[in-house]
C-alpha cells in the first residue's frame, strides 16, 4: 500500500462515518512526503548555496548604488517565485529557488538598510521582508524559514522599540548600555512570547479549523516556523539580550532576572508539546535539545550566584517529579 | 499486516537471506520495520483536506482515524514522561551547578562526602527499585552524572593537573555500568554524548598525557588518522546495535551514535586539505566510511537517517575541498560553489526522497 491506497482507505472510512466527502478525481500524494532532516539538509544547503550566489553577482557585476541591489533583489525574488510557481515539488528547482530567493532577500535588506543606523528600523524591516517572502513565495520550505526569521526580526524588534532613547545605537556601538532593567526585560518578554504561544497553541489545537479552509497553504509552514522560534529563538538571540543588561553585566548579580532562561524552558517544552501533538518526531526532538541547550544558557548566562541557581533547578527538579508522578497515575487511571 | 509480526524477530530471519547475492536482495525483501510503514504525514492530509473539500468536523475525523493525533492516554504519557524527565534532568543539572559553585563554605572532607553520600543513595534507590523500574532508571542515571561531578571536584579540589578529556573518558568508563544497568535510551544518549566529548578534546588538543596519549603516543598515527578512528569507531557502534538491537539503544540514540560518526568523518576530510603526510589514508578513509555506512543502511532498509547523514557529510566534504582547490577571491568560484552546492543537495534530495517514499510503500505490499 502507497501513500495514495492509504488516501483512499481513509475516505472510504470518513464515508463510513458520515462525512461529507466532495466527489474528485482520485489524488497523487507520492510527491509530497519528506522526511525532515532531508528537509533541514536543503534548507541550510539552499541557504548557504544563495550566500555564494550573492557573493558571485556582487563580485562580477560589480553593484555599488542601493538602487542597483535593490532592483538585482526584487528581479532574483520575482525570479525564484517564477521557479516555486512553474515546478512544485522538483528538488532541483526548489533548491536553486530556495538558493535564488535567499540571495534575493539579501540583496534588498541591504539595498534597504545600507544608510540606515537605526535598530528599530532594521528589525521591522527585515520583519517586513520576511512577511512579504511568506506571503508570497509558493513554496512550504520558504515560507517556513520566513516564519523562523519573521519571529526571531520580531523578538528584535520588540527589545529595541521597548528599550527608548537609543534607537539611533546600532547594536553593541552603544556605550551607554549597561545594567540591569527589570521592568524592561519584563516588557519585553510579554509582548514576545506570549502572542508567539497563543499563535501555536491555537495553530495546534485547532488544526482541523483551518486544515479545512484554503489558509492550510499558509498554516501549515507558519506552524513549523513558530515552534520552531519558540524553541530556539532565545538562545538564537542571545547575544541581543545584552541590549538589556549590556555585554559586561553577564555574570554579574542581576536577582530574580536570572529566572528568564527558565521560561525559554518553559517555552521550548511547550514547543515539544505542541510537536508531539502534531506526532512530528523532528519537531519534537529539536525542541527537547533547545530545552537542554537553554540549561546550559541558564548555567552561563544572567548570573545569579551558582548556589542559587543549583537550588533553583533542584526545586524545579523536584516540582517536576511531583507533577509527573501526579501524571503517571492519572495516566495509569486512563488506561482501559 | 507485516508490523504485527515481532519486528526484530521477523528482520532477523531475512536479514541474511537479502544480502547474499544469490539469494537475491530485493526478491526476499518481504518486511520493512514499523517506522518505514506508511502512515499519511501533516502534509499529505492537508492536501486530502483540500481535494475533497472536507469541512471542519471532517478534518477532525479524519485526523482521528489516520491516527494523526495522540489521544488522551498517550498525551497523559508523554506528559508524565517529559516531565519525569524534565524533573531528573533538573535535579541533574542542579547538582553540577552546586559543584561548579566550588563552595567555599564546606570543608573538602564535607564536599566529597556530600557527593559520595548522593551517589551511595541513588545505588541503593537502584537497587531497592532495579530497572526498568523508573525510580531505579532514574536513580542509575544520577549516578552517572554524580559520577562525572565527583571527578570534576576531585581535580577542581586537588589540581591534579589532568586533562579536560581525561575527566570525560574517565567519567565514561566508570559511569559505563550504571548505564548498562539502567537499561535506558536516555543514559545511553548521556554516555555517548560524556564518550564523544572526550575524543573530541582528545583529538582537538593532542595533550601529551593521560591514558589515550599512552595508547597512541608512540604510534606514528597523525591526528587525522585518529580523527578517522574516531569516526569509525561509531560506525561500528552504529553497526552493531542495528545487527543487535536492544531497547537501551533505539533509532533516536543510533541516529545520534552516526551523527557522531559523521562529525568525525568531517573532521577527517576537512583535515585532508591540509595535505599532511596521510592525506591519502585520511581521504579514503572518509569516503569508505560514508559508503560502507550508506550501503549498510540500505541493506537494512529500516531509517533513512544515516544516508541522509552520509549524503551531507559528503557535501559539506566536498565543498571543503573545491574552496581549497579554486581561488575563493573570483567570482567564478562563488558561481561554481553556489551550483555545486544546489547540484549536490538536489541530487542527494532527490535520492532519499525517492528512497524514503519506496521505503514508505514497501511496507504493506
Amino acid at each position: 500500500m502507497n501513500a495514495d491506497q492509504a488516501a483512499v482507505a481513509l475516505l472510504g472510512a470518513l464515508r463510513d462515518r458520515g462525512m461529507s466527502v466532495r466527489e474528485a478525481p482520485p489524488l497523487s500524494l507520492e510527491s509530497t512526503h519528506r522526511p525532515w532532516f532531508v528537509s533541514l539538509m536543503l534548507g541550510f544547503a539552499g541557504w548557504l548555496a544563495g550566500f555564494f550566489l550573492l557573493l558571485f553577482i556582487e563580485v562580477v557585476f560589480d553593484v555599488d548604488s542601493s538602487l542597483g541591489w535593490f532592483g538585482l533583489g526584487a528581479a532574483l525574488l520575482v525570479f525564484a517565485w517564477a521557479m516555486y510557481f512553474a515546478d512544485r515539488n522538483a528538488v532541483f528547482l526548489d533548491q536553486l529557488a530556495l538558493a535564488i530567493s535567499i540571495a534575493g532577500q539579501f540583496a534588498v535588506a541591504w539595498a534597504l538598510l545600507e544608510q540606515v543606523h537605526s535598530e528599530v528600523v532594521v528589525c521591522a524591516t527585515l520583519l517586513g521582508i520576511q512577511l512579504a517572502v511568506f506571503a508570497v513565495m509558493p513554496n512550504k520550505a520558504a515560507r517556513a524559514l520566513a516564519t523562523f526569521f519573521a519571529a526571531i526580526a520580531w523578538i528584535y524588534l520588540l527589545r529595541f522599540v521597548i528599550r527608548q532613547g537609543h534607537a539611533g545605537d546600532f547594536f553593541f556601538d552603544a556605550e551607554d548600555r549597561h545594567g540591569p532593567d527589570a521592568a524592561r526585560a519584563i516588557l519585553a518578554w510579554l509582548f514576545t512570547w506570549p502572542p508567539m504561544l497563543a499563535l501555536g497553541w491555537w495553530l495546534t489545537w485547532r488544526e482541523h479549523q483551518w486544515m479545512s479552509t484554503p489558509l492550510r497553504t499558509f498554516a501549515r509552514p507558519a506552524l513549523t516556523g513558530v515552534l520552531m522560534a519558540m524553541a530556539i529563538g532565545p538562545a538564537v538571540t542571545e547575544p541581543f539580550a545584552w541590549v538589556f543588561f549590556g555585554p559586561q553585566s553577564v555574570g554579574m548579580q542581576l536577582g530574580w532576572v536570572a529566572v528568564f532562561p527558565l521560561l525559554s524552558i518553559g517555552i521550548a517544552m511547550f514547543a515539544a508539546c505542541c510537536g508531539f501533538r502534531l506526532r512530528s518526531h523532528g519537531l519534537t526532538g529539536f525542541a527537547i535539545f533547545a530545552a537542554l541547550l537553554h540549561v546550559s544558557r541558564f548555567y552561563y548566562n544572567f548570573g545569579t550566584s551558582l548556589t542559587w541557581k543549583a537550588l533553583i533547578m533542584a526545586f524545579t527538579g523536584a516540582a517536576l517529579l511531583g507533577a509527573g508522578l501526579a501524571l503517571q497515575r492519572r495516566a495509569r487511571e486512563a488506561l482501559p | 499486516m507485516p508490523h504485527q509480526t515481532t519486528p526484530e524477530v521477523a528482520y532477523s530471519a531475512t536479514f541474511f537471506l537479502r544480502i547474499l547475492p544469490d539469494c537475491g536482495v530485493f526478491a526476499t525483501r518481504v518486511y520493512t520495520p514499523p517506522p518505514m510503514q506508511p502512515k499519511l504525514k501533516r502534509v499529505e492530509l492537508d492536501q486530502v483536506a483540500g481535494h475533497y473539500g472536507l469541512d471542519s468536523r471532517g478534518v477532525d475525523v479524519l485526523l482521528e482515524i489516520a491516527d494523526a493525533r495522540p489521544d488522551r492516554r498517550e498525551t497523559l504519557h508523554f506528559l508524565y514522561r517529559m516531565f519525569l524527565l524534565g524533573g531528573l534532568l533538573s535535579l541533574a543539572a542542579g547538582i553540577v551547578f552546586f559543584v561548579a559553585a566550588n563552595w567555599s563554605a564546606i570543608a573538602v572532607f564535607g564536599r566529597f562526602a556530600l557527593l559520595e553520600a548522593l551517589l551511595l543513595a541513588c545505588v541503593v534507590l537502584a537497587l531497592l527499585r532495579m530497572p526498568p523500574a523508573n525510580l531505579g532508571r532514574g536513580a542509575l542515571f544520577l549516578a552517572f552524572v554524580v559520577t562525572g561531578t565527583l571527578l570534576a571536584l576531585f581535580g577542581q579540589t586537588y589540581q591534579t593537573g589532568a586533562d579536560v578529556y581525561e575527566l570525560f573518558l574517565t567519567w565514561a568508563l566508570l559511569g559505563l555500568p550504571f548505564v548498562m544497568l539502567a537499561n535506558w535510551s536516555v543514559a545511553s544518549a548521556a554516555w555517548t554524548l560524556v564518550f564523544n566529548t572526550a575524543l573530541m578534546l582528545f583529538l582537538g588538543w593532542r595533550p601529551s598525557g593521560g591514558l589515550l596519549w599512552a595508547l597512541f603516543g608512540s604510534s606514528h598515527m597523525t591526528v587525522g588518522h585518529l580523527v578517522l578512528a574516531a569516526a569509525w569507531l561509531n560506525a561500528l557502534l552504529w553497526i552493531a546495535f542495528e545487527i543487535k538491537r536492544i531497547a537501551a539503544v533505539p533509532e533516536w540514540v543510533r541516529r545520534i551514535v552516526i551523527s557522531c560518526a559523521f562529525a568525525f568523518t568531517i573532521w577527517a576530510g576537512v583535515m585532508v586539505v591540509e595535505h599532511n603526510d596521510g592525506w591519502l589514508i585520511e581521504l579514503l578513509g572518509s569516503l569508505v566510511a560514508m559508503i560502507a555506512v550508506s550501503v549498510y543502511a540500505w541493506s537494512r532498509r529500516t531509517d533513512i537517517y544515516p544516508l541522509a547523514a552520509a549524503m551531507g557529510s559528503f557535501i559539506i566534504v566536498s565543498m571543503v575541498w573545491l574552496v581549497d582547490a579554486l581561488d575563493i577571491e573570483e567570482g567564478g568560484t562563488l558561481f561554481v560553489l553556489a551550483l555545486w552546492l544546489i547540484g549536490t543537495s538536489t541530487v542527494a534530495g532527490r535520492v532519499l526522497t525517492v528512497t524514503s517514499r519506496r521505503w514508505r510503500a514497501d511496507g504493506l505490499a
